[in-house]
């Protein structure tokens, strides 16, 4: 061996030898469980009758979740969730972030009033918001007795109609945080001279946000649309902690599904097949995503 | 003229400061609200009308919940805290050499590998946990926190975040060592580590928080009650026969306090961390 092809080749050991860790767990604990997930969701399997009970079945699986009626809610429930927390929060985030940028006193101190919430424990918050929801909490108190909009205490958390608002309420609030600081930096980068000729031309501050700012932040507006409709994809805390000892169809989620059958009723092949919904789901939206963004996004 | 508009714009930006801290406080009442309930008695967090400070203050009811027999919130503590940082310290260590290698050196199949990690991010933890859970169960790490600590060794943004930062350093600081004949493993770790604290100490603190918080994989993996992590002990006692809502509370907040308190003192970090995850658009 010539010396170059060795170096060549030591460099590529040494290469090797600092991805070695991450590429042990990436196999362990990544692709051997996602191709595993892939086998299972072809099987049926009580996990309770050990790795000889797995049973393969093709696709009954996929069949039965086409007339699985608490499946097609969570899906059905997934896109609410998706319509009303992506857009609402991203609007009240850059509308916050535009004025957090703006002339004001103590930036920095407001904005992390803003955060606390994205950063504490979703489980602690979706307590809180389970009691603050609650008939005699402190929202109807509010509507009723304070503002007499009411006349009776509304159900918020077993009422069918009423008990999605809850989770999306707390998914709007917590993600606002994150979505200020990005949206807060994308503005930083807003070149300064746009709103100084806009300010010559004597354009309404309003005017300024349609026509200068919101085109100017589009991109960071579109990799927030992925990230938050992927996250509200896999909505799960919230709505578990919410229902505690009850299980509704009407506010129930993918992920939901997913752990009611493999974790409680220990249905693995099937819980398995929900799951690859769940990740084509994602995949679809990611890409579908990328080819929509050619149409509005102005870089 | 001049004076008139100075203090005009200065009214202007008092007004609007007053009224962004007014709905930052309005942000903040659910907060609020979890604080005042944690200090009053059980029968008093739901009376009407709503009292924001106790009449009694009671901060027994924190010393209740840190040492209770079934679930005292200093347990719970220690082992959020140990698996957070075991996890995140691992994470960095690992997370690090990996992105030296993507970004420093030339070895066959790293664009691949590279691509193969960056689309792991695409795949929900939520759909490989049954087989992980099958995993655990057959080589024992069920109930251990390491089931909960391996798989963090692993983190597909770290390893890209710091790609980004190691990528970011000057070529000729890494051309120079080379002619000196420092090998990768000295760069590494006298070069390129020293030069990149800031962004480590970003990802230190978002993954340490992400770890305090998780639920999904503590709720699967762990059921023995002795070790319960911060998630868990919360939704124990929202589960308690007894409904103590005061206690429910205290444990929601003190979960929430440490976090806050990191963030108070590493603020720089957290939104650098962030803000540049998301500024690639």
């Amino acid at each position: 061996m010539n010396p170059r092809k060795r170096a060549k080749l030591k460099e590529s050991i040494t290469g090797y030898l600092f991805v070695a860790p991450n590429l042990l767990v990436f196999l362990v604990f990544i692709a051997f469980p996602m191709i595993a997930a892939v086998y299972l969701s072809f099987t049926e399997w009580n996990f309770l009758s050990g790795f000889s009970g797995i049973k393969w079945i093709g696709l009954a699986n996929f069949k039965a979740l086409k007339t699985d009626p608490r499946f097609s809610y969570a899906i059905k429930n997934t896109f609410i969730y998706a319509v009303t927390i992506v857009p609402i929060s991203l609007g009240l985030s850059m509308w916050l972030a535009y004025v957090l940028n703006g002339d004001l006193y103590a930036k920095k101190f407001l904005r992390f009033f803003f955060f606390i919430p994205y950063i504490s424990s979703q489980v602690a918050l979706a307590a809180v918001f389970k009691f603050l929801f609650r008939d005699d909490g402190l929202l109807n108190t509010f509507l009723v007795n304070t503002l007499h909009i009411m006349k009776s205490y509304p159900d918020w958390l077993n009422n069918d109609s009423l008990n999605k608002i809850p989770i999306i309420t707390l998914a709007i609030w917590t993600g606002i945080g994150y979505q200020l600081i990005i949206y807060m930096a994308a503005l930083q980068g807003v070149p300064n001279e746009l709103y100084e000729v806009a300010e010559i031309e004597g354009v309404s501050s309003f005017q300024r946000f349609i026509y200068i700012t919101f085109p100017l932040i589009t991109p960071t507006t579109f990799y927030l649309m992925i990230v938050r409709t992927i996250a509200v994809f896999k909505i799960f805390s919230s709505i578990n902690i919410m229902t505690l000892g009850t299980s509704y169809a009407s506010n129930t989620s993918m992920v939901m599904e997913i752990y009611r059958n493999s974790f409680v009723h220990y249905k693995f092949g099937y819980a398995s097949a929900e799951s690859l919904v769940l990740l084509l789901l994602v995949l679809t939206i990611t890409f579908l995503n990328f080819f929509l963004q050619k149409k509005w996004v102005h870089y | 003229m001049a004076v008139k508009m100075k203090t005009s714009k200065t009214i202007r930006r008092v007004v609007k400061t007053i009224i962004i801290a007014f709905l930052a406080i309005l942000f903040l009442v659910p907060m609020l609200w979890m604080l005042s309930s944690s200090l009053k008695t059980t029968n008093r967090v739901f009376t009407t009308p709503f009292k924001w400070i106790p009449e009694d203050i009671r901060w027994v009811n924190y010393k209740t919940v840190w040492t209770s027999k079934s679930m005292p919130m200093l347990r719970v503590f220690y082992n959020s805290l140990f698996v957070s940082v075991v996890s995140t310290i691992g994470q960095l260590v690992f997370a690090s050499m990996a992105a030296y290698a993507f970004a420093r050196i030339k070895f066959k199949g790293s664009n691949i590998l590279f691509l193969f990690f960056l689309a792991s991010m695409m795949i929900p933890t939520q759909v490989t946990i049954i087989p992980r859970f099958m995993l655990f169960q057959s080589i024992g790490l069920y109930n251990s926190y390491w089931a909960l600590i391996l798989p963090a060794f692993f983190g597909a943004s770290t390893i890209f975040f710091l790609r980004q930062a190691y990528l970011s350093l000057p070529g000729e600081l890494f051309d120079a060592a080379k002619v000196d004949g420092a090998s990768h493993w000295l760069t590494f770790g006298r070069i390129t580590m020293p030069l990149t604290i800031a962004p480590m100490i970003s990802m230190l603190v978002l993954s340490f928080v992400s770890m305090w918080n998780d639920y999904l994989n503590p709720l699967i993996f762990l059921t023995r009650p002795k070790l319960f992590m911060i998630s868990q002990a919360i939704r124990w006692y929202m589960l308690d026969e007894v409904q103590r809502y005061e206690l429910t509370m205290a444990a929601a907040t003190s979960s929430i306090l440490p976090i806050v308190i990191i963030f108070l003192f590493a603020q720089k970090y957290f939104i650098e961390g962030i803000a540049s995850s998301g500024i690639k658009g």
